[in-house]
């Protein structure tokens, strides 16, 4: 793993900052385990953060400080008596209200716990929300993979089809006999009947720019160039011209686009028709 | 004092230890809250129940997950969000949320206030027109990256490495601070 493209993808700050979901923040975490250097970077940019932020900050007010020590009051452990009585204004002037303020109050109170509620529930709307667009993300990428999945499958089934409809012939093209490519290997599969070639590539070295494989018919009249072989599509079926008559298959490399009659030199595999 | 016998007595509800805490992070907890919600009343009621959260959480705390620092500026960070979201308080989106915050920290009085917010202005003159407007954007105006990528249609992967690239600026600027 290339731990410095990882550091610096952004990935780390993401964490920081908490914009990561749950797999991408175990992921961080087990990586900052393995590899140090991932670990301190981690440090540094936290000091970053919390130096930037320290910079940028002013003082909260002395009265919030009061305000949440009064808070937290109940919650210490009393490890010495308290001894400062905390001000309980609000108390008192509960005890003075009137029967209507004492319902307008309770109302406020409905409505601040309503307000909070409705806190709670849009937050929790708004990481659902962020939820489910990242899954329709996933499912739009998901859809894509399944329809090119789908198209190759069509594209297979119909050359199946051509296959089993018809009434191919196999003619094996092998490189043995020659001097330039001992282990190639080509199938020609043809259907006399219909005149369809179809050509799959077992093993064929790939060319250089200017040069192409071509497919020959070796027949009465001498050879006939019937199309161009791609050797990259290994074991797929290639579509080639028609052919009615032929004694023999045959690959020749020829310059880029193909030639008029067969460079015999550059033979690279021939097959009978059994 | 080390950070864990900062947590450990803040899990002991210890008094002390949780003035401590307050006495050496209050400082750039309420900055995280304050840059994005402008209103200072506001942003101290945040802060208050911020802070009184962090306390009350700190047995969910799990130091495995991060450092304490950044747990607890999620936690400050996340309440201002949601706030600011809620709504109640509108954030002003045309004028330029930096220069603001940098205006008003230079115009407080108090000469420690003074120095400072030059600082800052120093610091944001080092970052670039893009990373400018990132921090603005994700520091200031409380965006996540992908609400950033989508509103204003940048990649997300640029988006990140712009993040990153101006955490890198800062970085290099406050170690020489």
């Amino acid at each position: 793993m290339d731990i410095q493209s990882y550091i610096a993808s952004g990935k780390l700050e993401l964490f920081l900052l908490g914009e990561l979901n749950e797999r991408e923040r175990e992921e961080v975490l087990t990586l900052a385990k393995l590899h140090p250097e991932i670990k301190k970077e981690l440090e540094e940019l936290e000091q970053t953060m919390f130096a930037f932020d320290e910079l940028t900050g002013t003082q909260p007010s002395k009265a919030v400080k009061d305000k949440i020590f009064a808070s937290l009051e109940s919650e210490f452990k009393s490890t010495e008596e308290d001894t400062t009585a905390v001000e309980e204004p609000k108390v008192a002037k509960v005890v003075r209200l009137s029967l209507w303020k004492a319902y307008a109050a309770a109302a406020s109170v409905v409505a601040v716990l309503a307000v909070g509620a409705a806190l709670f529930y849009a937050n929790k709307f708004y990481e659902k929300d962020e939820q489910f667009t990242a899954l329709l993300q996933e499912q739009s990428v998901m859809a894509d993979n399944l329809n090119q999945v789908k198209m190759e499958f069509e594209q297979k089934e119909s050359q199946l089809d051509k296959i089993v409809a018809g009434d191919y012939k196999r003619v094996e093209m092998k490189g043995e006999g020659f001097d330039m490519q001992k282990d190639a290997k080509v199938d020609v599969y043809w259907d006399q009947n219909a005149q369809e070639v179809l050509v799959a590539v077992n093993n064929l070295n790939s060319l250089s720019e200017e040069y192409d494989y071509q497919l020959w018919a070796i027949g009465d009249d001498g050879p006939i160039g019937i199309g161009l072989v791609n050797p990259g599509e290994k074991f797929t079926l290639q579509q080639m011209e028609a052919v009615a008559q032929a004694g023999a298959f045959a690959i020749t490399i020829e310059p880029k686009g193909g030639s008029e009659s067969p460079t015999l030199e550059k033979l690279v595999v021939l097959g009978e028709v059994a | 004092m080390e950070e864990e016998q900062l947590i450990a007595g803040l899990r002991a509800k210890d008094k002390k230890t949780t003035d401590y805490l307050y006495e050496k992070y209050s400082r750039a907890l309420f900055a995280v809250i304050s840059r994005i919600v402008h209103d200072s009343d506001i942003a101290e009621e945040i802060f208050h129940d911020a802070f009184v959260k962090i306390t009350k959480k700190i047995d969910r705390y799990d130091e495995s997950k991060g450092r304490l620092y950044t747990w607890m500026a999620n936690i400050c960070r996340n309440s201002a969000i949601d706030k600011l979201r809620s709504k109640e308080i509108s954030q002003s989106s045309k004028t330029n949320a930096i220069d603001d915050f940098v205006y008003g920290l230079e115009s407080k009085s108090g000469t420690e206030a003074m120095t400072d917010g030059i600082g800052v202005r120093e610091l944001m003159d080092q970052l670039n027109e893009d990373q400018r407007f990132i921090i603005e954007y994700i520091y200031f105006k409380g965006y996540t990256h992908s609400e950033v990528s989508e509103e204003f249609e940048i990649p997300l992967g640029t988006v990140k490495s712009r993040v990153r690239a101006s955490l890198q600026v800062l970085k290099k600027n406050l170690d020489r601070i």
